[in-house]
């Protein structure tokens, strides 16, 4: 039987409650087309940044993805340098983004590569790892800009992933949706999932039962490093240019979603589809604040508000204590949350 | 789903729903609303700005008038806002913005949905009706050296600071007070372009290797907001007050203690609060389908009869007359 997990029930019902209110103090505007596009073009970069700290968090030792933003900024300049070099965007659209995306790309392979190599043979901290390589990313992206922003300008093809509909729906976030299915799936039903699960939540007892430890922690960091990139493309895309500065105020954020998600810090449990759902919540509470016309610093004391109840529910099992049966269950067994699922 | 936690959820239901009592309702059906978006919101610069925003609300009272901003200096989170904004329909956008390169695809499509646009301090965005500037930068930093020369009594070494070398508009300044400083043959300019990058200490430990180095220095004249604050501080604790004259770009309440003691002979700056005013004039005159003219008056100190040229991009470039030099005697006036 799997364990309850409420945070996907309470996620659910935030998102049907900041709907419903979000359409009565705006006189419907809220639900309407255009925001429910542009509230949905918001979420991947942030979302594909959350994904990212899971997977670190999944996978134990204190693992932490602080690099995030700075490798997703890095991937962004330096592909929009790399492929200027090249094409113009103006000239050549198509080949300037399949340029600009695969330069992305290795970028945040690399970046990724690099945190995951230093936390797993280095035995460097995550959490001070990831802080150093995103100062050292920070660094590369000012150097190589200048401190400047770089203009990628709206080469066809790249400007659809970040401002395109396809069936009214964003590509930003069906590409969002589906990479987060992919990881999904590959978490759940492949032998890597259950290694990565696993080796976060007994590290010692995955050791002596063979797994490979320190390529589950390479290959998680790396992925959760081209997630960052590919959140660099989007941002590229939708803002037209990339600076190294943009979304500073995105780590601290990340992180709220993914601990929001019910993603434990310890490591060994996290589910994709919460952090998806959390991402929305937040990005649907965010803007009901700008349509309340509230001052921008009330954002701030409702989320804290929001990762405040979310981690007494994770302490005090409020789920279980409204769900007397999935109590009963789960304290028949020893360890429940380090269950998979 | 289980009885229970539809129980709790209703709960939580509950507590959103009477958060949600508290709030404004939405804005009156007909009425032309104007959002004014700041850079960041709690800074003095912008709450002075909002004082403008505020005053330019109550002389419309028939318009939805309001100014927001980011809790954090983040280009992003300005994004997201004025992303929501334009879904919520708002009329008209006054933008301060963070990273004028940034917001170019939002305002694009913004202006394709028949908002309209006007933005401060981004001569250079592309998507925008209507950019306005408070001043002519040449102007500007002709008229703070001309204010140097004339406390100098156009005799003597002087020498110039600025952010950075890659600060445009401080190049601009400086530039046009060199030329200024052309018309006084007395006035020797050395070691010019100091870099302060803005940080007070950096520029008093500048400026007090000048003063050492040239012992009969007799000016300054800088650029960035903090720098009158570094080299006043070198200057008064030189013992040199009243004998060093200092004149450049900061904020009167910051500056107050060394304009009261003489070590900064005058600052100059322009009031934000006549800026917010300013591009909510233009965003009204904008949403009746007026043209905004050459030499036109906004109806609002400082813009009196602006210039109007072709900006960056589609829109037009308002240049006022919004500059403010103020010295011990004035400043009192503009406390912020």
């Amino acid at each position: 039987m799997r364990t309850k997990d409420g945070h996907f029930t309470v996620l659910i019902a935030l998102i049907v409650i900041l709907m419903t209110s979000g359409a009565l103090v705006s006189d419907g505007q809220y639900l309407s087309l255009f925001n429910l596009q542009s509230m949905a073009g918001q979420v991947p970069e942030i979302g594909l940044l959350a994904i990212g700290v899971m997977l670190a968090m999944s996978v134990g030792n204190g693992g932490i993805e602080l690099s995030g933003i700075a490798l997703a900024n890095l991937s962004g300049v330096v592909a929009a340098t790399v492929a200027a070099c090249f094409v113009s965007a103006s000239g050549e659209p198509a080949t300037f983004s399949l340029i600009f995306i695969l330069a992305a790309l290795t970028v945040g392979l690399l970046g990724g590569l690099l945190n995951g190599l230093l936390i797993a043979y280095l035995k460097i901290t995550a959490i001070l790892c990831t802080l150093g390589t995103q100062m050292f990313f920070i660094g590369l992206a000012v150097v190589l800009s200048d401190g400047r922003s770089v203009r990628v300008g709206a080469p066809a093809p790249l400007y659809d992933i970040g401002n395109g509909y396809l069936f009214e729906v964003p590509v930003s976030f069906l590409l969002f949706i589906s990479v987060a299915c992919f990881i999904g799936f590959v978490l759940r039903y492949t032998p890597f999932g259950l290694w990565l699960m696993m080796t976060g939540s007994n590290p010692k007892a995955s050791e002596y039962a063979g797994f490979p430890k320190h390529k589950v922690i390479v290959a998680t960091y790396t992925v959760s490093g081209i997630l960052s990139s590919l959140a660099g493309i989007i941002i590229a895309s939708r803002t037209i240019n990339v600076k190294w500065d943009y979304g500073t105020s995105y780590l601290l954020v990340a992180i709220l979603i993914a601990v929001m998600a019910g993603v434990r810090p310890e490591g060994g449990y996290g589910r994709v589809v919460c952090v998806v759902l959390s991402a929305i919540t937040l990005q649907l509470m965010s803007s009901m604040l700008n349509f309340m016309e509230l001052s921008n610093f009330v954002r701030d004391f409702a989320w804290g508000a929001l990762l405040l109840g979310f981690l007494a529910i994770g302490r005090f099992r409020l789920i279980d204590f409204f769900s007397p049966q999935v109590r009963a269950v789960s304290s028949s067994v020893q360890s429940p949350q380090a269950q998979k699922q | 789903m289980k009885f229970s936690t539809l129980l709790k959820n209703s709960a939580f239901a509950v507590a959103a729903l009477s958060a949600v009592g508290l709030a404004t309702p939405a804005s009156a059906q007909d009425s032309k609303a104007i959002t004014t978006v700041v850079k960041i919101s709690g800074i003095p610069w912008f709450d002075r700005m909002e004082t403008g925003v505020k005053i330019f609300a109550d002389q419309n009272p028939d318009m939805d008038i309001r100014q927001v901003g980011p809790a954090n200096a983040d280009s992003a989170q300005q994004l997201q806002i004025v992303q929501d904004l334009v879904a919520t329909g708002v009329d008209a956008l006054a933008i301060v913005p963070m990273d004028p390169d940034i917001l170019e695809g939002i305002l694009g499509r913004a202006m394709d949905r028949g908002t309209i646009i006007v933005t401060h301090e981004a001569d250079n965005q592309a998507n925008t009706h209507a950019d306005i500037e408070a001043f002519d930068n040449s102007d500007y930093g002709a008229a703070l050296n001309e204010r140097l020369a004339q406390c100098m009594d156009g005799e003597g070494k002087w020498t110039t600071f600025v952010g950075s070398l890659g600060s445009r508009t401080h190049m601009q300044w400086v530039g046009a007070g060199e030329e200024n400083a052309e018309k006084y043959p007395g006035m020797e300019l050395v070691d010019p372009n100091n870099e302060s990058f803005d940080d007070a200490n950096g520029t008093y430990e500048k400026a007090k290797e000048i003063l050492r180095k040239h012992p009969d220095i007799k000016g300054f004249q800088t650029s960035a907001g903090n720098d009158v604050l570094g080299v006043g501080r070198a200057i008064e604790e030189a013992g040199l007050t009243g004998k060093v004259c200092l004149v450049g770009t900061g904020l009167p309440n910051p500056s107050a203690a060394y304009l009261d003691s003489g070590a900064i002979t005058a600052i100059g700056f322009w009031d934000p609060q006549k800026a917010g005013m300013a591009m909510n004039a233009v965003a009204k005159l904008m949403l009746k389908g007026k043209q905004v003219t050459d030499g036109m008056d906004l109806g609002v100190e400082g813009y009196e009869s602006v210039t109007v040229t072709q900006g960056a991009g589609k829109g037009l470039l308002i240049v006022g007359n919004g500059m403010v030099l103020a010295d011990k005697d004035t400043y009192k006036d503009y406390l912020f």
